[in-house]
């Protein structure tokens, strides 16, 4: 049989699932606070913002935390996907650990977006289109972890849970589409996320850096979180038992 | 053998209260999201511009704190209707108001504290003049009791139903209309230059009825629904 | 205008809760494997045959 397929057929397993995470997990965080130490230590190179002087720096936390947040939905539902139509036990967990993740992310880009909104308009908080749909955001990933906390059989909340990340990313660009229309209704709102300045190379680069930090982040996380729910699930397994020490 | 006392009895209902919630405490922050909900819904559809949001924010806040203790009242009697504790209530040898009454203390203090802590959040999403947000958060702290209160009674009524959605919100709303008012009220006066201290001493002066009354209709109205 | 305090409010927002993802799951995890242990304890004192007097 194909190595690879054969692979991804014994990640499957439960056991061996929690010892391929349980190897992988630290390794991604420690790549991702690597490359965000440089990434931030690089932030605070570039000179600051003629207009908005040192907070701008508050760019290299929130916008990619922004894309994560709405990438994290998008794998959230593919794994989901996945899961209803194939009905692999894995990409179920793997799909429900992506919530807390993305919801976390989802806050962080809307604090530090507010905090980064005062300075520049202000007002901690504008009911504009970005702001608006992040907001919705933060529910429809609020909504699915709800989901899968309430009802008690894991698999069923799983699956409706999961459903409901379907729905939400197939409604998501209905939501975004009908945010900004409403917005082009009462002009005189628009701002503008990136202000003045251009990204040129040496503004760029601090900015790709914690764009891949941020991913081997999630990677480490997803990682973290689906072995801990795994466990729930196979507690009182074998397995689990093996796992421990003798009390 | 003397029963427990009225403070024991209390102390054991509430403990086991906040223990219960503490394990669902996921829970503890639907009412706030709700509201937070509310508002959302509400800006979107005044057109999200910080003048017209500024003029009607604290009866924007006001009505979704309403609305969130409204649906957080189903959660009041039904855990302990269901499983056949309430009958265990009316045979306690404490008051069956009193254990009303605590059992509101308690709800009061997971669902409506919450919202009024957030509310200085929320109220910055409607941009709410800061100088009305004492007296918004004076008018909430005396009108979510008397919500909490009054709308006891009505889930009490209600407590032995099978489907009692919408129906609890048709009794609860026509009670909780004059503290609407008078909460509401008192924030539009001072937003005025009225003193707003006339509202808030009715609310006062309402709760503190509600606080003696309220347990005891609420003990009668669970006697009868429960027969 | 000091912009100083925004910035560091809000690198503190990502610091904090980044640092609640890195450790919520593993003390779930610990918590996981703490359960089991004590399963396991409870299942090994079960099948310790009980000694039965007159």
């Amino acid at each position: 049989m194909n190595p690879v397929l054969l692979w991804f057929h014994q990640l499957g397993s439960p056991p061996v699932f929690d010892r391929f995470a349980a190897r992988w997990a630290p390794w991604c965080h420690g790549i991702a606070l690597a490359v965000m130490a440089v990434g931030l230590w690089q932030a605070f190179q570039v000179p600051a913002d003629y207009q908005q002087g040192d907070s701008f720096r508050i760019f290299y936390i929130h916008v990619p935390s922004a894309m994560l947040s709405l990438s994290i939905f998008a794998v959230m539902a593919a794994y989901s996907a996945i899961a209803l139509i194939w009905r692999i036990k894995l990409c179920e967990i793997l799909a429900m650990a992506c919530a807390p993740i993305g919801a976390a992310f989802t806050v962080i880009t809307l604090v530090t977006g507010s905090i980064w909104g005062k300075p520049m308009w202000g007002t901690w908080w504008d009911w504009d289109p970005r702001l608006t749909t992040e907001l919705i955001l933060l529910f429809l990933y609020l909504g699915v972890i709800g989901l899968y906390n309430a009802i008690d059989d894991r698999r069923t909340a799983a699956r409706a849970a999961g459903f409901l990340a379907i729905v939400g990313v197939a409604l998501l660009p209905v939501i975004k589409y009908s945010v900004v229309w409403w917005n082009s209704l009462h002009q005189g709102q628009t701002i503008s996320l990136f202000g003045e300045s251009k990204m040129d190379a040496s503004m760029a680069l601090p900015f790709w850096l914690m764009f891949v930090g941020v991913q081997f982040w999630f990677a480490g996380s997803l990682l973290v979180r689906a072995r801990a729910d795994n466990l729930r699930r196979e507690a009182g397994k074998d397995w689990v038992a093996r796992l421990v020490a003798q009390p | 053998m003397s029963g427990p006392s009225l403070l024991q009895a209390g102390k054991a209902l509430m403990v086991r209260d906040l223990r219960l919630l503490w394990r669902r405490r996921g829970d503890a922050f639907q009412p706030a999201l709700f509201a937070l909900l509310v508002v959302v819904l509400f800006a979107l559809a005044l057109g999200g511009e910080p003048q017209a949001l500024a003029k009607v924010a604290s009866a924007v806040m006001w009505v979704a704190i309403l609305l969130a203790g409204l649906l957080s009242l189903d959660t009041l009697f039904r855990g302990d209707a269901e499983d056949g504790s309430l009958e265990q209530w009316i045979l306690a040898p404490v008051p069956l108001a009193w254990l009303v009454a605590v059992r509101v203390l308690g709800h009061w203090l997971t669902t409506a504290l919450p919202l009024i802590l957030a509310t200085p959040l929320l109220a910055e999403l409607l941009h709410l003049p800061h100088d009305q947000l004492p007296v918004l958060l004076a008018s909430l702290a005396l009108g979510t009791p008397l919500l909490s209160l009054l709308g006891a009674v009505v889930a009490a009524l209600t407590v032995g139903m099978r489907r009692s959605g919408i129906l609890v919100a048709l009794l609860a709303l026509p009670l909780y209309v004059p503290v609407l008012i008078f909460g509401a009220g008192s924030v539009a006066r001072s937003a005025e230059g009225l003193d707003a201290v006339g509202a808030l001493l009715y609310l006062g002066a309402g709760l503190v009825l509600t606080l003696v009354l309220a347990p005891l209709a609420a003990a009668a109205a669970i006697r009868i629904a429960l027969h | 205008m000091s912009y100083l305090n925004y910035l560091i409010g809000a690198y503190a927002v990502f610091a904090v809760v980044m640092l609640w993802d890195l450790l919520a799951p593993r003390l779930q995890i610990r918590r996981e494997l703490r359960a089991a242990r004590l399963r396991k304890g409870r299942a090994a004192k079960r099948a310790q045959p009980v000694e039965l007097s007159r």
